[in-house]
């Protein structure tokens, strides 16, 4: 009985949580037309969550190397513009309830584009259903990019769009992480994880491994069905460039570097990546963008590839106790930071590097390559590992050092 | 089902253009071979797909075209008083400077994003491969030249071209545009002699206005004539240095070929691309031998990247290496991944299916060929075409 008022109490607190995010934005927006893009931002990061959050369904828990995500989300894009722009006059419902019309759309074509890509994949294994994935993304981008009636080259648009679905596209990504939460819960879930471990193993043991595999293709990519048709909504406009292989690569990097098989994991590194190139974007001082001179670069180069050796260094040698060990990285980090003010201050007085600026926007995908990087060269494993951080890990953390006070 | 193929309502097979077609396909094919042999000895040895690899490639086309600057070879440079003059000398030194660059691009590469990370899963290491290739190419928009540069044509010494006729058109055809060539050739003499060049029709007299209309006509036959002629006929067309650059593709794979089955270097990848444990437990110093096949894989693609722009005039951009890189590694994974022959089979293949396609007029769909064959392939063959045990691998 218990179960099920916490489901409803946790249900109800989600729907107040999310139409009070919504509602909060509206007023930003309203406030200062200008703020706009970040509603956008919250809008993409909500949809790149979903993403990463699906993709891990596929990747992490079943693990099942696909690395053509971007082309479920494309095709669920395509399909809710499609329907968008021929039933939208003639439906009875208001603009609110059609968003959960057109998200169903775009994850039923997404789940069936799932199904044949996941059919490939009883046959296929490793890097070899990794290309496979990616191939099928980049035939399908080819094959809409010379469909005149798709728009072609020039896009899609949708002339009914919808760009206030911020609560649609928060409901989906907790929808998506809710599915994924509860199916690793459930006997289920456990076969999934059990083709992950071994798939010789888990068959022997009963697990019907080609109805797992293609359920998760199925699910995962009806989810960034989903996801691409409320961004077609949003947006009112998608084009084939949107779905690129780098779009891929950038939710598969959201999954690896959040830890394979981990939720948290996945929706952190969702926003972590996603962010990190949005940050120079409001780097701006009186009005102009900030501006970096080769000096700082050099400088700031150095320092990292230094601080880098050094972090894995401890990381890897250091056996001394915890406490110091995290003492010596932030040590490091901190040193990193002073080394690079202090290094630019003295590159700066050569005229070459002081004159040459750049644009911090210019920097960003820089940034987040280098974050790539280095964060797998410190973990490898990814941030969470194959762990999560629910409810139980942050009340351990908030008892950090009382031992035996958390009774579970 | 109708609307998806619309574009197969407009096929044109003309027959008489196939043999050229193959011919630029086969060209264009031992580049990406060349570039497909990096992707495969590092897949061979560190069962790893090198992302990275075709931004060397992009690292290789800027080093040949700033060598081509630093001796001359540039807008203005060709405009001066006295501009430089190209040969073969010019071309070697451009070729050594981009395999040079492009090894040591490389091998930096291995040591510092991939080594570190040889004891962690794969994916952690594809994941680092991404981030180089992602960091290369926004890294090289920071500091290489803004627009997209052409290597200067006048750098390719060999740019005229040999023609090869494959089919005579009729003898009688042939005469009939002969006798009308000269008949025109006749009209202009004529013209030239009634009247001034440039002048006035209401200069002229009305002899001349005849010959003038007669010498139109004759103009028109001639040159429909022209055409009939070059359409019963077969023959291709190919540049010199396109020719050369063939040449230069297969000279470097017979040297692979050599250094791989014939040198002590070579027995020690092929050792480590059978097993890399073992191959450790009998003495193979497997660091040296990663770093070699990084170094030759990488010179390879420099190689190619060199010749690419040069001979072929491809643009240079700091995302160039992304498509031609992905075309590489599907010719790769076509031909048998690990598989040295196999990546030079999968690379010509690949250019000729990319040309076919073109000739049958779906040139919009040139780009999404090599993946609908590799699909099929890796489906119904998954080792790629020479994947089996059986071929010698690295």
């Amino acid at each position: 009985m218990k179960i099920w008022v916490v489901r409803i109490l946790s249900i109800i607190g989600t729907l107040v949580a999310v139409f009070g995010f919504e509602f909060f934005m509206r007023g930003l927006v309203a406030q200062d037309q200008s703020l706009d893009y970040i509603y956008r931002l919250a809008v993409l990061a909500g949809l790149f969550v979903t993403l990463a959050v699906s993709l891990n369904l596929i990747n992490g828990i079943t693990g099942q190397f696909s690395i053509g995500h971007a082309s479920f989300y494309m095709v669920g894009a395509y399909a809710g513009a499609t329907l968008t722009n021929s039933l939208y006059k003639i439906q009875p419902l208001g603009p609110e309830t059609w968003l959960f019309v057109v998200a169903l759309g775009g994850a039923v074509a997404a789940g069936i584009a799932g199904l044949i890509v996941g059919l490939h994949s009883l046959r296929l294994k490793g890097d070899y259903l990794a290309i496979v994935t990616l191939g099928f993304g980049e035939i399908i981008r080819i094959i809409v990019f010379n469909q005149p009636f798709l728009g072609g080259s020039f896009g899609l648009n949708i002339a009914d769009k919808n760009d206030k679905s911020l609560w649609a596209v928060l409901l989906l990504a907790i929808l998506c992480i809710a599915v994924c939460r509860n199916l690793c819960q459930t006997p289920h879930g456990l076969a999934f994880l059990a083709v992950r471990e071994d798939e010789v193993a888990s068959s022997a043991m009963g697990v019907n491994v080609t109805r797992v595999k293609v359920t998760a293709f199925i699910v995962g990519s009806a989810f960034a069905g989903a996801a691409g048709a409320l961004l077609g909504v949003y947006d009112g406009l998608i084009t084939p460039d949107t779905f690129r292989m780098d779009v891929s690569f950038l939710i598969l990097t959201m999954v690896v570097l959040g830890g394979t098989g981990s939720i948290t994991g996945s929706v952190i590194a969702a926003l972590l990546l996603f962010s990190i190139p949005e940050w120079p974007r409001f780097m701006v001082e009186g009005g102009k963008p900030w501006q970096v001179t080769g000096a700082t670069l050099l400088a700031g180069a150095i320092c990292l590839i230094v601080s880098v050796y050094l972090v894995k260094r401890t990381i890897d040698e250091y056996h001394g106790p915890q406490r110091t060990k995290t003492l010596r990285i932030v040590g490091i980090v901190g040193g990193g930071i002073i080394g690079t003010v202090l290094l630019g201050t003295v590159f700066g007085l050569i005229p070459v590097l002081a004159n040459r600026t750049w644009d911090v926007g210019a920097l960003r995908m820089v940034f987040l390559a280098v974050t790539l990087i280095v964060l797998m060269l410190i973990r490898p494993q990814g941030i969470f590992g194959h762990e999560e951080f629910g409810w139980q890990k942050a009340m351990k953390a908030l008892r950090f050092g009382k031992p035996g006070a958390n009774p579970t | 089902m109708d609307v998806l193929l619309s574009p197969l309502a407009g096929l044109q097979m003309d027959f008489g253009a196939l043999p050229q077609q193959l011919v630029n396909g086969i060209l264009i094919g031992s580049i990406y071979a060349l570039i497909a042999l990096g992707y495969t000895m590092v897949y061979g040895v560190l069962r790893l797909i090198n992302f990275a690899h075709g931004e060397v490639f992009m690292i290789g086309c800027y080093a040949a075209l700033f060598t081509s600057w630093a001796m001359g070879f540039t807008a203005t440079g060709m405009q001066a008083a006295k501009p430089p003059t190209s040969n073969i000398v010019t071309l070697l030194i451009m070729l050594f400077v981009s395999m040079a660059v492009c090894s040591l691009v490389g091998v930096t590469i291995e040591r510092f994003a991939y080594r570190p990370m040889r004891n962690q899963s794969r994916i952690a290491s594809l994941i680092t491969a991404i981030g180089v290739s992602l960091l290369l190419q926004f890294g090289g928009q920071l500091f290489l030249p803004p627009l997209q540069q052409n290597i200067q044509a006048e750098v390719n010494p060999f740019r005229d071209t040999i023609s090869l006729t494959l089919r005579q058109a009729p003898a009688s055809l042939k005469q009939e545009f002969k006798t009308a060539s000269l008949a025109q050739k006749a009209a202009e003499e004529r013209l030239a002699e009634l009247a001034p060049p440039g002048a006035l029709t209401s200069e002229l007299s009305p002899e001349a206005l005849e010959v003038r209309e007669r010498l139109s006509e004759l103009t028109i036959k001639s040159n429909s004539l022209r055409a009939q002629v070059n359409d019963a006929s077969v023959f291709v067309v190919i540049q010199k240095g396109k020719l050369i650059m063939f040449a230069a593709a297969l000279v470097l794979m017979i040297i692979l070929r050599h250094i791989v089955l014939k040198t002590a270097t070579g027995r020690a990848m092929r050792a480590v691309n059978h097993d890399f444990q073992s191959a450790s437990l009998m003495g193979v110093n497997v660091n040296r031998v990663i770093t070699y096949t990084f170094m030759i894989g990488s010179a390879l693609a420099g190689a190619g990247a060199m010749m690419n722009s040069t001979f072929e005039g491809t643009a240079i951009t700091p995302f160039a290496g992304v498509a031609l890189g992905v075309k590489a590694f599907v010719a790769a994974v076509l031909g048998g991944i690990g598989n040295i022959p196999g990546a030079v089979l999968g690379g010509i293949l690949m250019g000729v299916a990319e040309s076919l396609v073109v000739w049958v007029g779906l040139s919009g769909y040139k780009d999404a060929i090599a993946f609908v064959i590799l699909i099929v392939i890796l489906l119904f063959r998954p080792g790629g075409l020479l994947g089996s045990s059986a071929v010698e691998k690295v």
